[in-house]
């Protein structure tokens, strides 16, 4: 790491003066984007946000949420019907795409299948008229950094997925980009080689300190990799935090849902106290719990109910616990898949399925299908969202 | 399930017989007795003996060389010329248009192939003949005094071959430039090329299987075309196929003509050969 | 179970391939004739009267010869080759069989014209054609626009250049060179003379090449070509120069001062004829004068045939006549059968002018 700032020389030259809109403190900052394609769909509608210097900033939402097209606004693919990006404090909502200081991975990479890795590196650096000897300077040193030092005359058909990855990656670092966005790139790999890719993306930002904005449909990429995720659907951001505040405070019913894994239950508001809510499922389950963030109810509001399948404890067999929820179940199967391992039950009185954590103790070894399960949780861990309508 | 039992491999060589057949027939048998009646002169009357001067003809008579490097010089530049006007036709149809509009498009370009050559060769004359229609028209809007011949002329034989190669040279284009999927095209751009070196260092790369195959067949016919030169070229239109066709039709010299077909065979895939060399494609990778 | 079926597919293919090798049910005629000589209304009396199918293929003598030669004399059962090229073409390729006389209806013949075919259609004693039609080639002059040109060499000059046409065969040399003063018939057997003879026309063609707007095809190019008005003046056979006449006066059929060029198309039987009684048949049934006068009016010339004339519209009478003062009609230098090995020579000077520039 101690080359890093001979490698990264800014040679974009890009002006970076101060605007209006204050410190250049942000690398990226979008006010009011809105996009409408003929037809009248709004694709993005009237999404603001700004990312620090340096930081990983995810864009999360189901597939036609309007990221893509978000982010190709971002790299001058698509222009806004209106709003204003800026980049370093810069406009360039009229930039084209190969006069910005951003640079993009495809979501299939897209290296020049007839170039080879060293070509495909120094394209970039070619079409910025840098020295030849540079070229091969600052290409050696970039494959070195992201751990391919010999893989410079190979072609792209000889590489791995992940090695195909990391071209892609340093394919654009290499011209220093102020912001590198990525579109999912990571969807066309297998579920091994996407774990390991989700730390080795997180380290090469660090390594490289550039701003990343990603964008995917997978809330575990954005929870692991992210410093920041904005939560994205129907072209606009419900929520933008930490990927901890995400989790455990979501702000609404989708962004509950759509992070992380919960059971639900929909249900109507019976009565509220200091203690908390009393509901009782359509189902007929009496519950105890909270309002999610910013939520308030009156008695009879129709509300979803989360409670997260880690939040649940077990107890073989009957068993009392001193938390308010309490439901005896049925195994239905188990979900074997080690620490992940997951127990799905039914609970007798509503016939709904419920998953919960397995513990990793050796108790539940040798959990059979029918046995009965106490379940219990907390009042605190069961979160209440409105329904509209 | 063994594949290799002698029952499939017989469905195999059955499968291929017609093929084998045809090869055999059509196209190895009728080249073999053309390459014997080559090496045979006329003696006298019903008499034929072994001999190379139909061969040493082609090299000794200026005319017959010349009118090959005529005819090869601007097959080449027909070759050409069919490339840079069907590249365009074939991104704008390929990256540009989308859906049904694309199929049109392309089926458009395919509309003017379902008539003969012949029809589409005498459409050419009635546009270019000094009584034709671009000549009355331009007499018509005054910018001409009298009527223009545009026929007759080297001009008028390379603006008919090209119109009759188009299709050979837009069907590979599109396919290969189809191919190119859109994010390498943008991918080039996000990496600072402008739109010159994203044509020249993505592009054109990718499609140069196609450029190299359409090049191929359209000089490969235009090589061997016979009506669109000797129709449009009147008086000049000297062209090797026409040599071979008076050999064989109106001067009943077999032997002669059977030289020159062979000729035409080895010296046009010595043209190929050396284009290929020159471009580094391999001929199984532009014909896949 | 699965060999049956193979079996049975076997047999279908045999069955089939039987089955299409065998010869059609109906009796055929296949005639290898110029546009005109076999005129659809004549076919039909003949398929009506004798139950025969007629099928016509177009060609010319080259393409006769051609075709013949590829067949070695098969696929046809009569053609019509011009009276001077069998003879040659018989020596080199042995394509047609001798005529038997005694079937023809010579009654219906002019003496004259079978007698001189017989004797130029000779080989190693055998008669090889009959005649049927005859005409000329000479020049088709505009005369409004073309009135100067009045021989052959007359096209070269220069108040006709670019509205010139002519062939590039055979008969523009032979006409070439009677107006350049030489006879090339009398050089026929003679290959030196014949050759400086050649090399003379070559000069001169090369010399007019600037003058010609294009060298036509076909007969059909070239009425198009005049008629346009693209071309004012075109050596070409006599029929066409009445066509055009037909539409516009100006334009007829000249018969050149050194003479124009006659040719008689004869009947000829391949060698490897498959229906050699319908030829036959079919010669006599088309030189009855009635049947002969329909084709005059078809291809614009004259038959072999006696008393046809009678039938013939009297417009083509009066243009044959304008065309032919008496003079001219004893100029016509008809066509001795051509020595093998000429046309070589001929080719070459052909090639050669085709690719001056």
């Amino acid at each position: 790491m101690t080359n890093s700032s001979s490698i990264i020389t800014d040679v974009n030259a890009h002006p970076t003066q101060d605007s209006s809109a204050g410190p250049d403190t942000y690398d990226l900052e979008c006010r009011n984007i809105l996009k409408t394609f003929d037809g009248g769909f709004t694709a993005v509608d009237n999404v603001s946000f700004q990312i620090p210097k340096g930081s990983f900033f995810s864009i999360l939402g189901p597939s036609g949420c309007g990221k893509t097209t978000l982010l190709r606004m971002l790299a001058g693919f698509e222009k806004p019907t209106s709003g204003d990006i800026f980049i370093k404090g810069q406009s360039v909502t009229n930039t084209p795409p190969n006069k910005r200081p951003v640079n993009m991975v495809f979501q299939h990479l897209a290296l020049f299948p007839t170039m080879t890795v060293a070509e495909n590196i120094a394209y970039g650096l070619r079409q910025r008229k840098v020295a030849k000897h540079e070229i091969g300077d600052r290409v050696k040193g970039v494959l070195q950094r992201v751990g391919l030092p010999d893989s410079g005359n190979k072609n792209i058909a000889q590489l791995s997925g992940g090695q195909k990855q990391r071209i892609a990656i340093a394919r654009c670092l290499v011209l220093n980009p102020d912001v590198l966005l990525l579109d999912e790139p990571l969807g066309a790999l297998d579920l091994k080689l996407r774990e390991h890719m989700k730390i080795e993306l997180k380290q090469l930002q660090e390594e490289f300190g550039t701003t990343f904005v990603y964008i995917t449909h997978d809330q575990s990429e954005a929870l692991v990799m992210s410093d920041q995720v904005a939560v994205m659907n129907h072209g606009a951001f419900v929520q933008q935090g930490t990927p901890h505040d995400l989790y455990y405070h979501p702000k609404d019913a989708f962004v509950a849902g759509f992070v992380g894994e919960s059971n639900r239950w929909m249900g109507r508001i019976s009565s509220q106290s200091a203690n908390g809510l009393e509901i009782t499922t359509d189902s007929g389950l009496g519950l105890h719990g909270v309002s999610g963030e910013n939520q308030s109810f009156n008695n009879g509001d129709k509300v979803e109910i989360f409670v997260r399948p880690e939040a649940i404890s077990l107890v073989r067999g009957q068993g009392d616990s001193n938390n308010s929820n309490q439901l005896a179940c049925h195994v239905v199967n188990v979900l074997f898949d080690g620490a992940k391992s997951q127990i799905l039950v039914k609970d007798p009185q509503s016939n709904g399925e419920v998953t919960v954590s397995m513990p990793q103790t050796a108790d539940f070894e040798n959990l059979r299908k029918g046995e009965l399960l106490s379940l219990s949780w907390t009042t605190e861990q069961t979160r209440c969202y409105r329904v509209e309508g | 399930m063994s594949l290799r039992t002698p029952k499939l491999r017989l469905g195999l060589l059955l499968l291929l017989t017609p093929m084998l057949l045809w090869l055999l027939l059509l196209i190895i048998l009728p080249h073999v007795n053309m390459a014997i009646i080559s090496l045979s002169e006329r003696v006298s009357a019903g008499e034929y003996a072994f001999s190379l001067s139909n061969y040493a003809e082609f090299f000794t008579e200026s005319l017959y060389w010349n009118t090959f490097l005529r005819t090869a010089t601007m097959s080449i530049l027909v070759t050409f010329l069919t490339l840079i006007i069907a590249f365009p036709v074939s991104y704008y149809i390929a990256k540009m248009l989308r859906g049904r509009t694309k199929g049109l498009v392309f089926a458009l370009c395919l509309i003017p192939f379902w008539v003969s050559e012949l029809v589409r060769t005498y459409g050419w004359m009635i546009l270019l003949r000094e009584t034709g229609v671009v000549s009355s028209s331009l007499q018509w809007l005054g910018l001409t005094d009298g009527p223009i011949e545009f026929l007759y002329n080297d001009a008028a034989i390379i603006v008919g071959l090209v119109y009759t190669s188009m299709l050979f040279m837009v069907v590979p284009l599109t396919t290969t430039l189809d191919s190119l999927d859109d994010s390498y095209i943008e991918a080039g751009y996000d990496l600072g090329g402008n739109g010159f070196t994203v044509m020249r260092e993505v592009v054109i790369p990718h499609a140069m299987p196609g450029i190299v195959s359409g090049c191929i067949v359209v000089f490969m016919l235009t090589l061997g075309n016979y009506l669109t030169p000797a129709l449009l070229g009147g008086k000049d239109s000297l062209w090797f196929t026409e040599q071979i066709f008076t050999q064989f039709i109106t001067r009943f010299n077999w032997e002669q003509g059977s030289a020159f077909g062979i000729l035409l065979l080895f010296l046009s895939s010595f043209i190929v050969w050396l284009g290929l060399k020159l471009s580094r494609q391999s001929f199984t990778r532009v014909m896949s | 179970m699965k060999k049956t079926m193979t079996k049975t597919a076997l047999c279908a293919l045999a069955a089939s391939l039987t089955f299409a090798a065998l010869p059609a049910q109906a009796e055929t005629l296949r005639i290898l004739t110029w546009g005109g000589y076999a005129p659809d209304n004549v076919v039909e009396m003949f398929e009506q009267q004798t139950g025969i199918d007629v099928e016509v293929t177009k060609s010319n003598n080259e393409g006769m010869i051609s075709k013949l030669r590829a067949t070695r004399g098969g696929g046809f059962d009569l053609v019509q080759p011009s009276q001077d090229r069998i003879v040659s073409a018989q020596a080199d390729f042995n394509i047609y069989k001798p005529i038997d006389l005694s079937k023809i209806d010579a009654s219906q013949m002019i003496g004259s014209m079978l007698d001189a075919t017989k004797k130029s259609t000779t080989f190693e004693g055998a008669v090889y054609g009959v005649p049927h039609v005859w005409g000329t080639s000479g020049l088709v002059v505009n005369r409004d626009k073309a009135g100067s040109v009045k021989d052959y060499t007359d096209l070269c000059n220069a108040d006709v250049a670019g509205k010139v046409s002519y062939r590039l065969k055979r008969p523009t040399l032979i006409g070439f060179a009677f107006a350049m003063g030489e006879d090339p018939f009398a050089a026929y057997g003679d290959v030196a003379k014949y050759t400086q003879i050649m090399d003379k026309v070559e000069k001169k063609l090369i010399s007019c090449k600037a003058n010609v707007k294009t060298y036509w095809e076909g007969g059909d190019a070239l009425i198009n070509l005049v008629r346009s008005g693209e071309v004012n003046a075109a050596m070409a056979w006599d029929a066409a120069g009445w066509k055009l006449n037909n539409e516009n006066k100006a334009i007829t059929f000249v018969s050149p001062k050194s003479g124009a060029l006659g040719w008689i198309d004869t009947f000829a039987i391949p060698r490897k004829a498959d229906n050699e009684a319908a030829a036959y048949q079919w010669i006599n049934f088309v030189m009855q004068p009635k049947i002969a006068a329909m084709i005059t009016e078809a291809a614009g010339n004259f038959t072999a045939s006696q008393g046809a004339d009678a039938y013939v519209n009297d417009t083509l009478k009066a243009q044959y006549q304008e065309s032919f003062p008496p003079a001219d009609v004893d100029n016509i230098k008809w066509y001795p059968p051509v020595p093998a090995g000429l046309e070589e020579i001929e080719g070459k000077v052909l090639d050669r002018v085709k690719a001056a520039g």
